[in-house]
């Protein structure tokens, strides 16, 4: 009897069991087939192209790892990555403490939080195409809004996007400032989820505010930390727009990131595949980095 | 704990997965996708032409044709210039409808083109860059017109500049449509002012005289000339004065490292460093003004400039003339112009041609010719009665004198070039030297190396 009552439960179980995976398929799969055709489809293709000599228009031919070998010797590559880095370094750290402290700020309660919210966030829904051209009379030697506060205090005038030494900077700074708004909305969600209890009990054992900062906020903050950190080296390793509407590489190859050489490449020296093997070194320098983010991410798990 | 690192590297690996594919889409920016949109655009206007192409049917009903053009908005005043001429066609052609998309110019409109072959969209007619040109037929995009255009035109009417360009190992793909080659531009005003005679529009200035005049142009307000850093539109053509040349006859090898280059470099440079007879390299984008607003409002007392620049000076309407540019050793001038071409995957041909030899006639070449943004690139078209057709003294001033210059001019070697890629180099390796004081030696063997290492690359890939 009892075996009886167990059967049709066992079955029942299994039935829910099959309806969810049902479910499951239904609701992950126009996702799955949207990843395997538009990102995985073209990260195979990209590899394959990458063995081949291609220029888009005339059948491909397999080369081996003839543009490896070339992408190794190339010197731009090897001037656009290092730019690439610098870009990374530039943007990165200085754009997660600006958002970090930005999200501080407005995770206190201020009456038109709400206001300041929005404006440092329009950044990141307005055009980059409206952004450069804002910056490009901003950056102007004569009439720019920068070089006018320079002068304001006492400093000397530069010429921003049209010298080699300050391009890239440039670039940085508007990235830094386009970046802001999105990453500082990420840490507000981050800060808003950690218990009050915390500060309470903080505040109990006579902590001040800053102590509260880098006792509770940023270890309970780690995982958004990481979040942030690792999309932003992704993001700035893609940078692209901004320095072909700003700069197109120059003056010389001194804006050039790799991308950008990337693009040249593909769509202006006919060289498909060689375009695909720098596209591949990219993916490596990303694949790298992102490990060494997770083993240092699981390493200050162990240590809070 | 195996199948949480096999987690983990799968995770990274997608991460950077998303970092190749974004890359290679040609997009930007991971997190802000205001701007991949902005990117996007371009093939979404390049696909336009497309539905032309792939729809014959709907195109015919009634018996019309649709054809799809596309070209570039150098100005208001081209594309203006351009839809007149489609009207015109359309009225003498009923039943031809063409559909015209402007786009970006230079290596943009390259790369709109390349991504409209590769995704078969390509417009039936289309604006080819002369420094394409070549490109584009050797991987057989253009269709070969050179029995129709025997039928049509003569090769030997077409001036020396425009024939090269035409013709690649006696095959024709496309019509060159004018010649553009750069000027002297000189404001009037200023030379009155400072009680100078203007410069001859019948006799090129040795640099020498040049200079002078520049430093006796300039004075607090105003500099002697603007223009002659601007390395696309007459570097060459100095370089030829003085017998330096890029490149070897055969286009194979670059030549550009000889004292004769360097010392045109150096005078270059010299007019502004030395004599600071010239403003900044940057200083178009430093004031927010056009080279001729710079000319208009006495910025500068004259301009290098290409002779497409005209049709707008002599619209802004102050006394503006023109002269040829300075020379070295021997008087040079250099003409290019873009083409029209007919892709080889156009349905229609017919249709397409007619538009092709519509836009080398009167009515388009013509009025632009008349206008002043472009010269006329056949040899009949500069004599006396046909002179009298299109000069118009208001726009073309002293252009009546320069008749030989345009008509003799060289052909730019940028537009016999195996790669853009050799014009990037040039441009990066001239951006060192006037901006960022890169010395004269090491800028030639740059260029020299870097294009070198790029044509026996592509003689490699034969």
């Amino acid at each position: 009897m009892a075996n009886a009552v167990a059967a049709p439960a066992k079955s029942k179980k299994r039935s829910k069991l099959q309806n969810d995976t049902g479910w499951a398929v239904l609701m992950l799969g126009p996702n799955l087939l949207g990843f395997l055709l538009f990102m995985l489809g073209p990260v195979v293709a990209t590899l394959f192209l990458s063995f081949t000599e291609y220029d888009l228009i005339a059948p491909l031919k397999f080369i081996g790892l003839q543009n490896y070998i070339e992408m190794f010797q190339d010197e731009i590559v090897g001037q656009t990555l290092l730019n690439t880095f610098i870009y990374t370094i530039l943007t990165v750290p200085v754009g997660m403490c600006l958002s970090l402290i930005l999200a501080v700020l407005l995770d206190q309660d201020l009456a038109i939080r709400r206001f300041y919210r929005a404006v440092y966030f329009l950044p990141s829904i307005t055009s980059m195409v409206a952004v450069a051209v804002v910056w490009q009379w901003i950056y102007n030697p004569e009439f720019g809004l920068l070089n006018y506060v320079f002068s304001v205090v006492g400093l000397p005038q530069m010429k921003w996007l049209s010298s080699s030494s300050t391009s890239l900077i440039s670039i940085a700074i508007v990235g830094i400032w386009k970046s802001l708004g999105y990453n500082m909305l990420l840490f507000l969600s981050g800060l808003q989820g950690i218990s009050t209890t915390y500060y309470e009990a903080s505040e109990l054992d006579g902590a001040n505010k800053l102590q509260q900062f880098w006792y509770v906020t940023v270890p309970m903050l780690r995982p958004t930390i990481f979040f942030v950190f690792v999309m932003s080296i992704i993001s700035s390793f893609q940078v692209f727009d901004s320095v072909m509407l700003m700069t197109k590489g120059g003056p010389g190859r001194s804006s050039s990131v790799l991308v950008h050489y990337l693009y040249q490449n593909a769509f202006q020296y006919f060289r498909m595949g060689y375009a695909c093997a720098i596209a591949y070194l990219l993916f490596a320098v990303v694949l790298i980095i992102t490990l060494c983010n997770m083993r240092f991410e699981k390493k200050m798990r162990d240590i809070y | 704990m195996k199948r949480t690192k096999l987690t983990k590297a799968l995770v990274a690996c997608l991460a950077a997965a998303m970092a190749v594919s974004v890359a290679g889409c040609g997009g930007g920016g991971g997190q802000q996708s205001s701007a991949p949109a902005a990117d996007n655009n371009a093939p979404a206007a390049d696909n336009a032409p497309a539905a032309d192409n792939n729809a014959p049917a709907a195109d015919n009903k009634g018996g019309d044709v649709t054809i799809s053009f596309m070209g570039w908005e150098a100005s208001p005043l081209e594309t203006d210039a351009v839809k007149n001429g489609i009207s015109i066609f359309e009225s003498e052609n009923p039943g031809v409808k063409v559909s015209y998309t402007p786009s970006l110019s230079g290596a943009e409109y390259t790369a709109k083109l390349l991504s409209t072959v590769a995704g078969d969209s390509t417009p039936d007619v289309m604006f080819m860059q002369s420094t394409d040109y070549r490109m584009f037929a050797s991987r057989g995009v253009l269709t070969e017109v050179t029995d129709k255009f025997s039928e049509e035109f003569s090769l030997d009417d077409f001036v020396d500049s425009a024939r090269q360009i035409m013709e690649i190992d006696g095959h024709v793909f496309g019509i060159q449509s004018c010649i553009v080659t750069p000027v002297l531009y000189y404001n009037k005003d200023i030379f009155d002012a400072a009680g100078i005679p203007y410069p001859s529009a019948s006799e090129a200035m040795q640099w020498e005289d040049f200079r002078q005049l520049c430093i006796k142009l300039t004075t607090d307000d105003v500099y002697g000339c603007y223009g002659q850093e601007v390395v696309s539109t007459s570097l060459n053509a100095f370089l030829q004065s003085n017998g330096a040349a890029m490149y070897t006859d055969d286009m194979n090898t670059c030549t550009v490292n000889s004292p004769e280059a360097i010392e045109v470099l150096n005078a270059i440079r010299d007019l502004r460093i030395v004599d600071n007879a010239a403003p900044d390299a940057t200083t178009l984008e430093n004031i927010g003004m056009s080279a001729n607003q710079m000319l208009q409002t006495g910025r500068v007392a004259m301009l290098i400039d290409g002779s497409w620049a005209l049709q707008e000076l002599a619209s802004i309407g102050f006394p503006v003339d023109m002269a040829p540019i300075p020379y070295f050793k021997t008087p040079t001038n250099i003409a290019q112009a873009h083409l029209h071409c007919i892709s080889a995957r156009s349905p229609h041909q017919d249709e397409s041609w007619e538009f092709l030899k519509f836009l080398s006639g009167m009515n388009y070449q013509g009025a632009l010719v008349k206008s002043g943004l472009w010269m006329p690139n056949r040899i009949s078209m500069y004599e006396d009665a046909a002179v009298n057709e299109w000069f118009d003294p208001a726009v073309h001033g002293s252009y009546k004198q320069m008749l030989g210059y345009f008509k003799d001019a060289k052909v730019q070697v940028s537009a016999l070039q195996k790669s853009s890629q050799c014009s990037d180099i040039l441009t990066e390796e001239t951006d060192k030297f006037f901006k960022d004081g890169q010395a004269t030696e090491a800028t030639v063997e740059n260029l020299q190396t870097r294009i070198n290492e790029v044509l026996e690359r592509l003689a490699s890939e034969g």
